[in-house]
């Protein structure tokens, strides 16, 4: 299936979504029928349009600035939705410590859990040298004496060939940069010492690439390493990130042991994830025996899930929150917009009253006369939502990178290609919920009621 | 000069210009108007005399000449001036009523009052009286929706008329009515003029209504071409298209 | 002077100011007033849009309202916490035994009758737990669990003076302790006897536990599994408004053993005095040269979790700003259709003699008085989210975060905040158009 494709199903997923767009389409195919009057149909509407033009500005730009914000608050959401949506086939699991968070395991579990721990003839064994990756974190600040977010780093230590391997996101870079990273973390692995950096960390920091710095840990406690910054992500979700070579924190690990009387404390803590990338479900559930039931992994124990259910546990804590940006913040605005195109539409309609019935006289059907009102208001809601859906793709993607909301350790969204046809659909659908009643009112005037008025 | 009058119009001219066009309304007028007099502007459309009625009730300024009403030159005042002059001297009744319709026939007379510094208990007396004298104490708090062309034209006459002006001036007052109202409104003027000692300028195209005031001025293209007692005045049948003036 | 009265001020500053326009003005409000009824869909779907926006401000603001509310009830200003250096979070602090036992003997600590510091020694974890199937939510399948290990429940209650609700706080002392047999009614089961570990939590993760039990809330007596062990609920805390409300107290050892930290994450020290409290932290971070220790007075490590507030707090100012722009827009709309359509009016007040500036202040107030209606109503609206609880999470953005449960919070100073933003929108809003009013050509108009 294309993306486009896989796009459109994920847009139709929701009820609301579904029933704009079919609402849409039978609104487009009653224009297709009467393609003998849309010509006619659409001139009325633009004349009509650009009769009062500060009334129809002030509204498209009303709409255009509800449909931004309505983007941004999509965006999370649809992010969101995606990463903890469960799929079948090709997707990541997450080997973590049981019970507690953080998570620490000793670094020798991770070579049985790279494999996905078969024990016996039959068992599925990942190759762990494709489809597995492990995470530890080392944070550290450049200046032992504070600690700000203008001083602080924070590594996944990881063996540098997996970056690109094993890492989500990666669609967020252009191939080229994928072969530029790809350089990178060949280089780290020829000097461990190397590391890359997220552009925004680097600006935070105010280092430059090239730069050596001297790290004094806050978790590894007097495991201090110094980098080379070899390079810097492009604007991407790792724009806060660092990247480190895992064999470097735990060479340091190994020398402070054997120079000190007493072990570190993080010593056999400092395995903080495995990740593995396994071809389908019934394989995931295999693993997941084969890690419940393996001996080895016993204190602390161990869990497997899959990625999607990791990350939804972490946002947990935001459940309410993002309840309330889809539930309440999103329609709000929606009914908002819809009442602005009503007020318009209204005025427009209580305006031309009088020709409406002349426009009965002539001949023309009620439900003409609706459509008529619909269109227009459709058409301001149309142009605007889907001005404002490419100017804020473009706004905030390339010239904001993305909406810097840190969400758990989402640290920026970047607006999906979908959000270019949502604003499309807002505008139509709040186009047409906002000139329902008016445009029935418009159908019902009746021809002797006005002329007597005016009279 | 008459030191009776209460209006001295003199070599008033008025023009307008259309992009390099001059259109000239008014040409050196020169006219008087009593204390109490009763008096009808006439004449085909274009022939200026809404104009001339704008120009003596300070509702715009000429381009040459000289206005005084009362013991004031109204033809120098800015436009602010001349608004609060307004307010005191002049009452006005329009063809087509133009009361506020959300407020009451109570509130739309009272509304030139609140310009004043009168208290709520002042007012309430003036705007009673005036209604009494049009004779609708009993549509107080009927909107203008709920009243008859004729009604709403006396609660406009009691708006006019509530404040206590010099000056009465009415445009078309009976235009808008059929012919039982519009004599109805014609014998009220009457009463005002004869009870209150008001001085009236009405425009009007109708020979009937005119023929109730007591001298008539007849304009054509500007100029005054007529100045006759109402009672020698004699019924000349209308120029076509002169249907509003 | 605190917010509510500068609020207070302001809005009547802008009521009085209000009144001198409408008196100034002359053109009487009614007549605004009946306009807006007259033209009543048409006002009723401008007032519409401003409730919406003041309503939505009105909740979001009621949630960060109930974060500040729950890190200002927190903390104690006479409070000392002490964290091992260098931890961003309970969850990265490690002190060791023998640290903390100094620690609690320092001299700004008060002491009980009995002689005995008032110290609160506690490891903080947090626990994966898997949601039984039939209570999952929005296909969450774990959900993370606060775990507090107490050294001495009674004494912990009093550093943090916090008072049980109902039951009792669990037991202690050496060997048992801690422990209760509790009979066991598994389904499909034998009914057996085991130990279960005492706890006492908030009310607000009883009500998250309870449905996995089938139950609205866990009461005392309940037992219920965490960690692959069984526990007893021996007393709820009476824990509203804090971030103890999602946490659950146990004893330490059981704690330590179970969860693998056999370190201590916090000890919270009770002094006489805030200023004792301010003399302490300082104290202990310059000269207690054992074990490197990070030391704050309560209320302010509270204080410096509000950074994901002050966040929101942007987010809502960003949303808010924009979303006024339709309000804005939309009565403007309103306001250029309402002039339109009475010119006439216009044009006879001011042969009537009313001035230009005098129309002007009529309209302008006629957009107030409908930006004041709705926003009337969207404060009302959004009261009604006064009292919801909900889950967030705050941190000092260097790290770690607490999960919260707090109490949506309306208040006056919103109130207030919400009218004055309201009354903001329809005085931009209906400026432009008032200012075509007063420019209105009276003849003209009657033409």
């Amino acid at each position: 299936m294309g993306s486009w494709e896989k796009s459109f199903l994920q847009f139709l997923d929701s009820p609301v979504r579904l029933g704009l767009a079919v609402l849409s389409a039978i609104l487009l195919l009653f224009f297709i029928i009467r393609l003998g009057s849309i010509y006619f149909f659409l001139r009325l509407i633009f004349l009509n349009l650009t009769r009062n033009l500060v009334r129809t500005g002030l509204t498209a730009v009303a709409s255009f600035m509800l449909v931004f914000v309505v983007t941004l608050v999509w965006t999370i959401l649809w992010f969101l939705n995606l990463v903890t949506s469960e799929k079948s086939k090709d997707f990541k699991a997450i080997v973590s410590e049981r019970w507690q968070i953080p998570s620490q395991m000793p670094f020798a579990y991770q070579g049985a859990l790279s494999e996905g721990a078969p024990a016996m003839e039959g068992d599925f064994k990942v190759d762990s040298s494709r489809d597995a990756m492990t995470w530890q974190f080392y944070g550290a600040t450049i200046d032992p004496t504070k600690r700000t977010r203008e001083s602080i780093l924070f590594f996944f230590c990881m063996e540098p060939l997996k970056f690109t391997k094993m890492m989500d996101g990666m669609d967020e870079f252009t191939p080229k940069q994928v072969e530029q990273i790809n350089h990178w973390c060949e280089e780290m692995v020829k000097d461990k010492r190397k590391v890359i950096l997220g552009k925004d960390r680097l600006q935070a920091i105010n280092k430059r690439v090239g730069e050596r710095l001297k790290l004094t840990s806050f978790n590894y406690k007097d495991i201090d390493l110094e980098i080379e910054i070899i390079g810097e992500f492009p604007e991407s979700r790792y724009n806060q990130s660092g990247i480190m070579n895992r064999d470097y924190l735990n060479d340091a690990v190994d020398a402070y042991n054997r120079k000190k009387p007493l072990k570190h404390p993080l010593t056999a803590k400092s395995l903080n994830l495995v990740w593995l990338r396994l071809p389908e479900t019934p394989i995931f559930q295999q693993v997941e025996k084969q890690i419940s039931e393996s001996p080895s992994f016993t204190a602390p124990a161990v869990k497997i899930e899959t990625a999607a259910s990791g990350v939804a546990t972490f946002l947990d804590a935001y459940r309410d929150l993002l309840w309330g940006l889809r539930w309440i913040l999103a329609p709000f605005i929606l009914a908002t917009m819809a009442l602005i195109i009503a007020v318009a539409i209204s005025i427009s309609v209580r305006e031309r009253r009088k020709e409406i019935a002349v426009m009965k006289v002539i001949g023309f059907l009620p439900r003409q006369i609706l459509f008529l009102v619909l269109g227009e208001a459709i058409l301001v809601g149309a142009l605007s939502g889907t001005a404002s859906s490419l100017g804020t793709y473009f706004l905030i993607n390339d010239y904001f990178g993305g909406i810097k909301f840190p969400i758990a350790f989402f640290p920026v969204f970047l607006i999906p290609g979908d959000a270019l046809w949502w604003g499309t659909a807002i505008g139509v659908g709040t186009g047409l919920a906002g000139s329902l009643f008016p445009s029935l009112g418009a159908c019902r005037i009746r021809v002797s009621e006005v002329f007597s008025r005016i009279s | 000069m008459n030191p009776d009058s209460i209006v001295r119009v003199k070599n008033l001219t008025k023009f307008f210009t259309r992009g390099s066009e001059k259109i000239e309304v008014l040409e050196h007028l020169t006219l008087e108007v009593n204390r109490g007099e009763f008096l009808a502007l006439m004449g085909p459309s274009g022939s200026g005399k809404t104009t001339l009625l704008n120009l003596i009730a300070g509702l715009d300024s000429p381009s040459d000449g000289v206005i005084e009403v009362g013991d004031k030159t109204i033809s120098g005042m800015s436009e602010t001036e001349l608004a609060a002059w307004r307010t005191r001297h002049v009452g006005f009744i329009f063809q087509f009523y133009h009361l506020l319709h959300v407020l009451t026939a109570y509130e739309n007379v009272e509304l030139p009052l609140l310009l004043l510094p009168l208290t709520a208990k002042e007012r309430k007396k003036q705007v009673l009286t005036a209604l009494d004298l049009v004779g609708l104490s009993d549509r107080l708090h009927h909107r203008p929706g709920q009243l008859s062309g004729g009604q709403q034209q006396r609660v406009g006459i009691a708006r006019a008329v509530v404040s206590d002006p010099d000056l009465v001036v009415a445009d078309e007052p009976t235009g808008d009515l059929d012919s039982k109202s519009a004599e109805e409104i014609l014998e009220l003027l009457v009463v005002l003029k004869k009870t209150l000692n008001k001085t009236i300028i009405m425009v009007t195209h109708d020979p009937r209504a005119a023929a109730r005031a007591e001298r008539i001025l007849h304009l054509e293209k500007g100029k005054l071409v007529h100045d006759i007692p109402a009672a020698s005045y004699s019924y000349e049948p209308e120029p076509l298209g002169g249907l509003h003036g | 002077m605190d917010l509510v009265t500068t609020l207070a001020i302001y809005f009547a500053a802008v009521i009085a100011g209000f009144i001198l326009l409408a008196f100034l003005g002359k053109v009487p409000l009614k007549y605004s007033l009946r306009n807006l009824i007259v033209r009543w869909p048409i006002s009723l779907m401008t007032g519409l849009a401003f409730t919406l926006v003041i309503g939505l401000l009105m909740v979001m603001l009621a949630f960060v309202n109930g974060m500040y509310r729950l890190t200002g009830s927190s903390g104690y200003p006479d409070n000392v916490l002490v964290l091992s250096d260098g931890a961003t979070d309970e969850v990265f602090s490690h002190l060791g035994f023998r640290d903390v036992s100094e620690i609690e003997f320092h001299p700004s600590v008060q002491r009980d009758e009995k002689g005995k510091p008032l110290a609160s020694w506690e490891t903080y974890v947090i626990v994966n737990q898997p949601i039984p199937s039939h209570a999952r939510k929005d296909g969450r399948k774990r959900r993370f669990i606060q775990v507090r290990g107490i050294l001495d429940p009674e004494r912990s209650g009093q550093v943090h003076r916090l008072k049980l609700k109902s039951g009792q706080w669990f037991t202690t002392g050496e060997g048992g302790g801690g422990v209760r047999e509790v009979t066991l009614h598994e389904p499909g089961k034998e009914p057996r006897t085991i130990g279960a570990g005492e706890v006492v939590m908030g009310l607000g993760i009883a009500r998250e536990l309870g449905p996995d039990y089938r139950k609205e809330s866990l009461e005392p007596g309940d037992v219920f599994s965490l960690g692959d062990r069984y526990w007893v609920v021996a007393g709820l805390l009476d824990s509203h408004d804090s971030t103890f409300n999602s946490e659950i107290w146990a004893k330490w050892k059981t704690v330590a053993e179970r969860f693998g930290k056999e370190t201590f994450s916090t000890v919270v020290l009770k002094t006489v005095s805030p200023e004792e409290a301010q003399r302490a932290a300082k104290d202990l971070v310059q000269n207690y040269k054992k074990a490197a220790v990070q030391a704050v007075v309560e209320t302010e490590y509270y204080d410096s979790l509000n950074n994901t507030n002050q966040q929101f707090l942007i987010a809502i100012g960003f949303v808010a700003a924009i979303v006024a722009i339709g309000g804005i827009f939309g009565i403007m709309n309103t306001m250029f259709a309402a002039i339109s359509q009475r010119v006439n009016d216009i044009g006879v007040l001011r042969i009537l003699g009313f001035a230009p500036w005098q129309i002007l202040i009529s309209f302008f107030l006629e957009a107030l008085l409908l930006a004041f209606i709705g926003g009337v109503a969207g404060c009302l609206a959004g009261s009604f989210a006064d009292g919801f609880t909900a889950s967030s999470i705050m941190s000092s953005g260097t790290g770690g975060g607490k999960s919260i449960m707090l109490r949506l919070t309306v208040d006056l100073k919103m109130m207030l905040g919400g009218l004055l933003f309201s009354l903001a929108m329809g005085a931009l809003g209906g400026f432009l158009p008032a200012i075509a009013a007063m420019r209105v050509k009276p003849l003209e108009s009657l033409r």
